[in-house]
Order: C-alpha cells, then structure tokens, then sequence
C-alpha cells in the first residue's frame, strides 16, 4: 500500500468525505472534552452538546431537557420577577412560609384539617393504619435508624382495632379463632343449661340411669367442640408456602431463562418424576390449555374432538413403556430419593418394610366382554311360537267390562304379571274385576292379554333388531352370520314381495298392508330394492315408498328410522327421493336394464353413505368408466401476481399486459344497475311491446302521438287521475295518411328546433319566458298536450332504458325496418323529407311558435270543457318529461349524432327554460291536433293492429 | 435399488410428541428432521442419533405441516389456529405470522429461495406469502379450488396443490398457465417425484396414483393399504424405484414404482400413520404416527 500511495501525485486538496468529516469532528470534541467515548461501554456514555453539557437525562430526572438548563434555577436567578421597590412604596420583606410551596393536599395534611374517618367509626381500621404510619414515619425522622427510607407497610400494624374486632373481642372472640365456632359453642352451652335444669327436675323422679346416660352425652358434647377449636384454630392461621432456594446460583437467576425446554427436564430429573407421570399429566394440560391467536369467542368445536383417538391408542404405549427397562430404573431412583427425603438423622430406614402393599393385577376382562347388560327378552316374545294362542273369544257383551278388560290387559303386557297379581289383591271384593279369578269375561281377557303381549314383543322385537344397526357397525346381516341365523329371503320371484319381505312387522303395519293394495309393489322386484345391501335401509325404503304412493293405513314411527338421528333421516329421505324418481323413471321407460344400471349408479354413488357395502359389478364397471374418464386434464389461464414472480425469480408472463378486468364492483356500479334491473322487472311487459313502437317511432318521426300503448302502468307512475285524458289525447290525435305524417313531422321538428331556438335566444338577451304568462284557457289546452307529451315520454323513458341496458337503438331501428311493411318504408321517406325539412325550419321557429295562440283557442272551449284544471307542479312535472322526450328524439333524428353528454346536458337544464320551451311547443302541437278527425281513429287503429300482428 | 435396501428396522423412536403426530419431516440434506403435532408444538430431532433438539411453541391449535428452508435457518408451519407461522430455527422465535386463511392450513411450504411461503388451506385456497417483506399480507391468493386444498409441492416455477376436490392443480409461473389434473377422488397428499416429471397423488379411496406430469396421463395406482379419512402422506425412495405410504392401520407399504407390487409391507405404529419422509440420500425414512412417536427407520 505504502508504495503505491508513493507512486502517485496528489494536486490540491483531496475531497474529503463528508462522514470523515463528521467522524472526525465528533472525535475532536470528545477529545476535548476530555473523555474517550470508544473507551466507554454504550450505557456509560454521555451525550453533551457543544459544549460539554449533559443533554439527555432519565425519564425521572426531568427526562430530555427541562426548565433552565435541568435546575429549576432562571437566567435572573432567584430574584423573583415581580420584586418592586421603589422610594415611595418600600417592597416589603416578605416571608416565605412553607405553605407558599405546597399543594392543597399537602396543607390540609399539614394543618390536619384531612377528612378521615374518625376513630369512632372506623370499622375496618384504615384510619388508624393510616396514623400509626404517619407516626411511625414521624418518629423515624426524629430518630433515624439504621435503613434508610420510609418503614415498609408490613411492618406496621394499627395500633386500635377497628370496631368489628372490638365487638368480636367483647362477644368472646380471640384472636387467631374463625367465628363460627363461637357461636356452636354458646347453642351447646344453652343445651348444657337446659339439661341441667331438666336433671334438677328429675332428680326427684331418681332415675340415675337417666342422668349417667345424659352425662356421658354431656361429656361428649363438650368434647367435640374443643377439638372443633382446635380445628378451626389451624384453619384460620395462614398458611406460609415456602419455596426454598435449593440451588447454588445467585439471587434471581435462571439458569433455563434462554432454554426453557431444559428446565423441564431438570425438574423431571430433580424430582425424579417417572417420565411416563409427566407425560399424561402435561397431555391433559396441553388439551384444556386456551388456544393462542384464536378469539377467546371461539369454542372448541367438532373439528377440535380428536379425529385419531381411537380410544386405546394411549394405554397401549403406555403399556409398552412400562415394560421397557428404563423404567424401572427411574422408579429405583424415585425409592432412593424417597428414602433419603424420609430418613431422619439418627434413624436408619429399615431393610424390610412390613407395610409393603401387596399388588393385584386386575382381573383380566374377556375379549368378547360387553360392558353393558342386555336383558333378555320379555318372556311373552319367546313363549309367543311355543303358546298356543288362546281362543278367539267374543267380547262379552256388557260393555263397560270390555273396555274394563282390555285395558288391564294392556296394562299386564306393559307391565308384567306382577300387576296382574297386584290388581286381583286389591279388586278381591270388587265384582267386576271377577275376570281375573277366572268368572265373567276371564276367556276374554286371556285372549286380550295374548294380543297384548303379542303387540309388544313384535315391538320389542323391532326394537332390539334396529337399535344395534343404528348404533354400531354391526349389521342385522352380519350379526345373524355370526349366530348362524340364516338371512331373510328377499328374491324376485316372490310375488308380495312386500308384506313377505318384512320379517317382523307390527301390527300396524299389517293393518296398513290389507287395507291397501300393493299392486305396484310386485311388479318391479328387484328393481325396487336399491339398498338390498342394507335389508334395514331397504325397510325403510320400502315404507318410504309406500307412503309416497299408497294411501292407507300409516305407522306413525317410520320404520325404526326414528332412532335415527336427524340428518342421517334427511340425508337417507333424499336418497329414497332419489331412488324413487329412478324408478318411476323406469316405470315410464319401461327399460329395464336402463333403471337397473340407474339404480346400481345410484346405489354405487352413495356408497359412502351406505358404509361397508361390497363392491358389486356395477360399482366395478363404474370403476372402468372412471379409469377412462380419469385423469381428466383441463387448461386455464392463470395470473401470478407480479411480486410472486419476483420472488420465484421468475419473468412476469403477464408483464406489459393489463390487468384483467376488474369484476364490476365499484359501488357506483351496483348503485347505477341496481335501480335498472328493479326497473325492468316492473316494466318487462310494456317495454317488450313498446320496443318496436318506440323504434317505429323513432324511425317515423313523424307520429309521435299515433301509437297504441298500454299506458295504464304509466299513467300509474307518471299521470295523476285524467284517465280519460290520455285515452282521448291518444285517439284524437291520430294521423290518418303519410302526407299528413310527413306535415307533422315538420311541425313538431320545427316546435322542437323552435323551442331551442327560443331558449338559445333567451339566453343570449338574459331574458326568460314567464311561464305565467300564459293565460289560462292556454293553460289548459296545454295540460293535454303535456300529457299528450308525457305519454311520449314515458316512451322515451322506456327508450332510455333501452339505451341503458345497452341496446342500441339504431340496431333496433334496422330490425324494424326489416320487420316492417311498405308503409313503413314510406314513414321511413318521409322521415327524410321531414329531417330535410327542418334544416329549414330552423328560421321559422319563431313563426310556429306564433302561429300557435290562433289554434289554441280553437281546442280550447273542446278541452276546457273536460278537464279541471290540473295542478301547476303536475304540469311542470309533465313538461319536463316531455322535453326529455324532445331530446330524445333530438337524438334520434340525428341519426345518435348526440352525444350522450350532450344529451345529459340537456336534461339538466334547469325548469324554467324547460317551461319556456314547453309552452312554445304548445303553440306548434296544436298545430297538428286539430286535423285529427274521429273518423281516421279507427283507421289508424286498424293499421296498428296490423303492425303488431306483423 | 433392490427391495432389500429398504428401510425396514427400526433404528430410533423419537419420543415426545403430547398425542399425535401429524407431519414428520427430514430437513433438505436429511440430517435433521421436523415432527408436528397436536400438541402444539414443533419438535426438531436428530433422527440418525435420536435426540430431541428443540421445541418450538407459539401455536394456538395442532400444526398440521412444517417445512424447513434448504439453508435450516428458517421454519414455516401452520395449522389449526388459521396462521402460517414462520420461525427462526436458531431461537425458536417466531419471525412472522400470517393471517388470512379462513379456515385451517393443511400444509406449507417454501420456494426454492426460502422468500415465499405457500401454504393450502382448509378454506379452498392456497395463498403464497412474502417472507422478505414485513407485509402479512397474501401476495397472491389462488382460490380456484372446489374443495379443502390438502397438500402443495412446489417447484422451481411451479406450485401444485392437490384437493379434496379431486384436482391436482399445476400453476406454471413462468406461464401463467393452471393445469388441472381431476383424478376423480378426493387427493389427499402430494408428492413429486424426484426428477420432477412425476406427481404422486394419495387418494382418499385408498389409492396412491402416479401421474405423470407432462401429460397429466395415469401412469400407475398402487393400493393395498387403507386411507379413507386421514390426511396421510405418500412419497417416493430418493432413487424413484420405489413408494412408500402409511396406512391406516399402522401398517407401511412399499410398492414397486414400475408394477405397482407391494414390495414389503410391516407394522410401523399402532395406530395410523399420518406422514412418512424419506431421507433425500440414504436408505432412511421417518414415520409419524397418532401413536405419538416418530420411527427412524433404516435398512
């Protein structure tokens, strides 16, 4: 290095490194400050400022830097700021006390005026533990002792009692004593009294017997409490836990602080715990212990129960270990440390313990032991094949005793004969119990009793068949191979497949069985069986089936399902729907085969809900047909995202590319489409009817009133009650032949242009048109055109709406043309003209709009005659949608040359122009109306119905 | 590899797991391995010496999965408490935890640079999660699965995850492509194979499928243990000859990779075997059992 530096030439100064700089600096000053910082540990290091002074301070030193350079002196020094003196007025000496400079607080404790509760009262001796600190804080600063600083509370006790012990120490009490007892003792007192007052009675009587006998009762009552005392002395002393320090290290210091894992076994070793005995005992812990980072809401759910335990996973290992060596060798040190606990000094343990328990290993449990009892069945259900059942008796005809009858019977079935035996005891001298001792009605009430018991063991019976398949694993199938049982015959061949099929059925059943006929029962056989694999399910099924499609008699039970439990019985319900519509499928079809293979799909489908089924050819040929389709590959565009990329080190495939687009979730969206679709759910019908008109209208131009429409939703919406109104502002306005179309549509392009032009104009001069000044007459006449207008509107509401839901309106236009016939092609010419015609007309405006008073008054005593006048706010409200309309077709006839902006710019403008307008193109639409004749009404209906029919 | 290289006698039981053990894992050289459980807790062992190294506690719920990073500096987990946890190894301090998933995590991994975690969850996601940022944050969350995602396998450019759903699912970062493979049963576990060219899928009707991965064609099943309702795993022999899987019944299979013969079979544990971990380079595998123990195995 040295000879290279050498080597160069250094010119000027070298630029020096600002952190150089810095450091170097900083070096400068610690070394003038006489101090060596790197010299230093970090926490023995003193920040100070330029010059030298200490900059930072501890958090109760008045922490960075406060009041005057950390004192609480001022620049002025002591002198108090406000200190005057002059010739005339002499500043006095004033003397400081000490109460200038304490808080309120302070003082009160100072001159003693503190609230406190007063000796008297003081109940739980707060007071007086208060004072005697006080006190005791007093005299230590009188007489300092050797520790410095304030006594410890512990070490001060009040000196008065408080009241309660007060009344405590008068009623008996000592300290260090529980109160209960006290109390026992007196009532044993007043017992000792009593009793001798009654021995001073009886003395008289001399019994001595007696009196030894309550004597030594004495002696032991008075015997019991004192070791009661005693007793409770103990219990009311506290008890002190010590935990000896038994190790070498100093005070405080964990040696496992930075491995906790180790203390664990440092304690298994020192307390030569079996290892086994902290594992279970550390296992249950582990499982109650709070879950972290989980809300303290949340329960241990199903998902907690542990899915592994099986129960005896546990006591097998801990089997093992036990067995092992190491073991045993634990527990040898364990009797080691025992005895080296227990010895005493002096004491020698003894070799032999006498006290050695001897230990019983326990009695070893059967394999095949169940611990549960199972009575065996009631004694009429195995009798019921061997007795012969009695005979069928008539019952007796006195019909009290009928009833009588069976209902004992009934009850001696539940019951058993000992209520039988019961009831002839008691009944002896009752006559019409006489047919339990075999007198009137006997015969018959034997036969009940048969019945009765052959009712309940057929349900006993059900019942002990279903309750272990619903229970365990072990089928009805399996159980009868394990006892040899031969399995329920279930062919196809047997004709009542049904009622043959059901090896036990109570009587109900039966009963349902022969009043109903089961015609379609027998037909399918096995196709009717789709869980034959499961004769219980199959049971069930079959019931199922049964009320689906038969009437009769119904079991209220349905067929053991009701041990079931609740989503199993909807899960299996479903699955019997299922298998139902497959066989109705195959009834229709008549296709055998096909239901079969439908069922066994079924049944192989829901194998895992049926549970130890075995595979059966179907479920094979399934499997193929699965082999074949599997693995199935599909392809899909997947977006990484382009730090995922990053991070694999990876080129972004999608980088450059835009973000897919975004799913419309913007709540300005939700909020723009959500009013529409309310829209076109209340306005489907007319909007699919309108659609053409409005396109026709829209291509026409020229007619805009001449459409049929059902307007009785809008009139609901938009008009109030001119019902007849808007029936007769439709059909009189009706235009009869093109040319006049043609006319109008140049009157109303040149109202509309007009209408503009009026409120361009009126802009330009800062004028505005009054709508009041408008007579009334005109008023009115303008209310039906407004309406007239409004039934427009609502057209170009639904045309608005058409544009919203992005249909175009020149594609509907092309349809229509289309669609339509030569007439309208005519329309569609005339429109030309009219649009030709209105470039035009454009000057004109002014003319039309003053044209129009003259024809007003020729409508108005027809219209005035009608109508009320309708409101102002109405009108307006019209107007407005009539100029929206206006717009609309504005649009339209400029071939959508409008922007949509354009077109919102011109709704917002405000009413008042609106009104203007709307009154100028009042003039102008008279202009057309009052050519309407009744008679081309119903021409033009005629042509309507044509259209539509078109 | 002959058959009679397998790893067939028990060398270690590492002892200590508090009731289950879910996952057992070797470290990348294999000379470590990572154990998960019930218990809450990550133990991490030398399985050649059987020593219990350390402990590593902060899980709220069982931890269903554990992976190393290649360097052994770094731990993810996750588990039942819906976090993916990620450890320093050294003092068992946890560096991050990430929230997110709704619902369990079933297993977890890390990328090659040990910068991303990619866990599977519960919730029908797999979600990949930026180790070298402070963000908790997902950076990318793939959620078009049908089904609780069970196990996911990563490569240098790839992330496959199998599901209940019955898809194993292969996102290609470098292609922005997502192949999906449908097996037609639930997967239960995943694993590639050691050149990378195959998958093999345990299937939850018992079935271990060997696809391969270009194709996505069935190249083989291999059957004759029991897995119907617990998330097991499945692997090859580091030299591909072989697979091996738990069974239910505490059994171990090994399977001819070429013709699907269950080469050797034994009785491993008492009870299922939920994770088996092959040594990346000698003949040595470690068992995970709901017994609690882990079994060293060697030839």
């Amino acid at each position: 290095m040295s000879s290279d530096d050498e080597d160069f030439v250094f010119f000027g100064k070298p630029i020096e490194r600002e952190e150089e700089v810095t450091t170097r600096k900083k070096k400068a000053i610690s070394e003038a400050s006489g101090q060596l910082r790197t010299s230093l540990p970090v926490w023995k290091q003193e920040v100070t400022d330029e010059e030298g002074r200490r900059r930072f301070h501890g958090a109760f030193t008045g922490g960075y830097s406060a009041g005057y350079y950390n004192s609480v002196g001022s620049k002025e020094g002591w002198t108090p700021q406000t200190f005057t003196s002059s010739r005339k007025n002499r500043a006095e000496v004033t003397k400081q006390s000490i109460y200038n400079f304490l808080d309120e607080d302070e003082k009160a404790d100072m001159e003693g005026r503190s609230v406190g509760t007063s000796m008297q009262f003081d109940t739980f001796g707060f007071t007086a533990a208060e004072i005697a600190r006080k006190q005791a804080d007093k005299e230590q600063q009188q007489r300092p002792s050797t520790i410095p600083g304030p006594v410890p509370d512990e070490l001060i006790v009040p000196v008065t009692e408080s009241i309660g012990v007060k009344l405590l120490l008068k009623m008996g009490w000592r300290q260090g004593r529980s109160i209960k007892d006290s109390n026992k003792n007196s009532i044993n007192d007043a017992r000792r009294q009593a009793r001798k007052a009654f021995l001073a009675l009886s003395d008289n009587a001399g019994s001595k017997n007696a009196y030894s006998k309550l004597n030594e009762e004495d002696d032991e009552d008075v015997s019991d409490p004192r070791a009661d005392d005693e007793n409770q002395f103990s219990k009311t002393m506290t008890a002190h836990v010590f935990n000896p320090k038994q190790d070498l290290f100093g005070l405080g210091y964990d040696p496992f602080k930075q491995a906790p894992e180790f203390r664990e076994k440092k304690r298994l070793r020192m307390s030569g715990k079996t290892e086994m005995e902290g594992y279970r005992s550390l296992s249950i812990k582990a499982k109650v212990g709070p879950g972290f980072g989980i809300g303290a809401l949340e329960d241990l759910d199903t998902e907690d129960a542990d899915v592994y335990d099986s129960g005896y996973d546990f006591q097998d290992t801990y089997v093992q270990e036990i067995e092992e060596p190491s073991k045993v060798k634990v527990d040898t040190l364990r009797i080691l440390n025992v005895k080296k606990d227990d010895v005493l000094p002096g004491f020698k343990a003894a070799s032999k313990s006498e006290g050695s328990l001897e230990r019983f290993d326990p009695p070893v449990i059967p394999k095949d032991f169940i611990p549960h009892h199972k009575f065996p069945a009631p004694l009429g259900v195995d009798d019921k094949n061997a007795e012969t059942p009695p005979p069928e008796v008539s019952p007796p005809e006195d019909n009290n005793l009928r009833v009588l009858v069976e209902g004992v019977a009934t009850l001696v079935a539940r019951c058993g004969k000992l209520f039988e035996d019961l009831s002839k005891e008691k009944n002896q001298s009752n006559p019409l119990f006489d047919f339990l001792r075999g007198g009137n009605g006997s015969d018959f009430y034997i036969r009940k009793l048969w019945e009765e018991r052959q009712k309940r063991g057929d349900q006993a019976k059900l019942w002990e068949d279903k309750k272990p398949q619903s229970s365990e694993k072990l089928t009805a199938e399996k159980r009868g191979k394990l006892l040899g049982e031969k399995a329920l015959e279930r062919s196809s061949i047997e004709t009542s497949s049904l009622v043959a099929s059901l090896g036990s059925v109570n009587v109900q059943f039966k009963l349902a069985d022969t009043f109903t006929s089961t015609p379609s029962a027998n037909e399918q056989g096995d196709i009717r069986k789709p869980f034959h694999d499961d004769p219980e399910k199959q049971k069930r099924f079959e019931q199922f089936m049964k009320e689906k499609y038969e009437g009769g008699l119904r079991t209220k039970d349905s067929g053991g399902s009701s041990n079931m439990a609740e989503s199993a019985r909807a899960r299996e319900r479903l699955e019997f729907e299922a298998a139902a519509a497959a066989i109705e499928k195959g009834n229709s079809a008549k296709g055998k085969t096909a239901t079969n293979q439908l069922l066994s799909d079924l049944s192989s489908g829901l194998q895992f809900t049926i549970g130890g089924i075995e595979k059966d050819k179907a479920l094979q040929s399934e499997e193929l047909i699965a082999k074949a389709m599997y693995p199935k590959r599909e392809e899909f565009q997947w977006r990484p995202a382009p730090i995922l990329c990053k991070r694999f080190d990876l080129t972004d495939p999608y980088m450059g590319k835009p973000p897919p687009a975004p799913r419309m979730k913007s709540k300005m969206d939700s909020l723009m489409f959500m009013p529409d679709s309310i829209k076109k759910a209340k306005v489907e019908e007319p909007v699919v009817q309108d659609r053409q008109e409005i396109e026709k209208e829209v291509e026409n131009e020229v007619e805009p009133e001449n459409v049929e429409r059902p307007v009785d939703l809008y009139k609901a919406i938009f008009s109030d009650d001119s019902d007849d109104e808007v029936e007769n502002s439709t059909t009189s306005n009706q235009v009869v032949d093109t040319e006049k179309k043609i006319e109008a549509a140049n009157t109303t392009l040149n109202r509309l242009i007009a209408g503009d032009f009026l409120e361009s104009l009126g802009k330009e001069l800062g004028l505005m048109v009054p709508p009041e000044n408008i007579p009334l007459p005109e008023n009115k006449t303008g209310s039906n055109t407004a309406h007239k207008e409004s039934v427009n509107a609502n057209k170009v509401n639904e045309n608005s709406l058409l544009a919203e839901k992005k249909i175009p309106p020149t594609q509907n236009v092309v349809r229509n043309s289309t669609n339509d016939c030569l007439n309208e092609n005519l329309f569609v010419d005339g429109s030309k003209i009219a649009v030709k015609d209105s470039v035009e007309d454009v000057s004109k405006g002014n003319i039309s709009a003053e044209v129009g008073p003259g024809e007003e008054r020729y409508t108005k005593t027809r219209k005035s005659r009608n109508y009320g006048s309708s409101s102002e706010d109405e009108r307006s409200r019209k107007h407005s949608k009539s100029r929206r309309h206006k717009s609309r077709k504005n649009r339209s006839s400029d071939s959508d040359t409008d922007s949509d902006s354009d077109d919102y710019h011109r709704r917002s403008s405000s009413r008042k122009k609106d009104k203007e307008k709307s009154s100028s193109r009042r003039h102008s639409s008279k202009h057309h109306k009052h050519r309407n004749s009744s008679s081309g009404k119903e021409h033009s209906h005629r042509r309507k119905k044509s259209k539509y029919d078109d | 590899m002959s058959a009679a290289n397998l790893p067939r006698t028990e060398s270690n039981v590492l002892r200590g797991h508090e009731g289950a053990v879910l996952a057992a894992r070797f470290n990348a050289n294999g000379e470590y391995c990572l154990s998960c459980g019930k218990d809450r807790t990550i133990r991490l062992w030398n399985p050649h010496r059987g020593l219990h190294i350390k402990t590593y506690k902060s899980h709220g719920r069982e931890v269903r999965d554990v992976h190393v990073t290649p360097d052994n500096s770094k731990l993810s987990s996750c588990g039942g408490d819906r976090q993916v946890f990620y450890w320093d190894v050294a003092t068992g301090r946890v560096i991050r935890k990430f929230r997110g998933h709704d619902s369990e995590v079933n297993a977890v991994k890390f990328n090659e640079y040990a910068s991303v975690v990619v866990s599977a969850g519960y919730d029908r996601s797999v979600r990949a999660w930026d180790c070298r940022s402070h963000s908790t944050e997902p950076i990318q969350i793939i959620d078009n699965f049908l089904d609780s995602v069970m196990s996911v396998c990563l490569t240098k450019t790839e992330i496959i995850a199998g599901s209940v759903d019955g898809t194993v699912r292969t996102f290609d970062i470098r292609m922005g492509r997502e192949i999906s493979d449908n097996l037609g049963q639930p997967v239960n576990c995943i694993s590639l194979s050691n050149d990378g060219n195959c998958v093999l899928a345990g299937c939850l009707d018992s079935t271990i499928r060997l696809l391969d991965r270009s194709a996505g064609e069935l190249l083989q099943e291999y059957k004759g243990h029991t897995c119907k309702s617990f998330k097991m795993d499945c692997c090859l022999t580091n030299t591909d000859a072989h697979v091996t899987g738990g069974s239910e019944d505490g059994y171990i299979y090994f399977w001819d990779l070429v013709d699907a013969t269950v080469v050797s079979s034994f009785r491993a544990h008492s009870s299922v075997v939920t994770s088996v971990s092959y040594h990346p380079k000698d003949d040595c595998m470690i068992t995970a059992s709901v017994d609690g123990t882990i079994r060293v195995w060697k030839s």
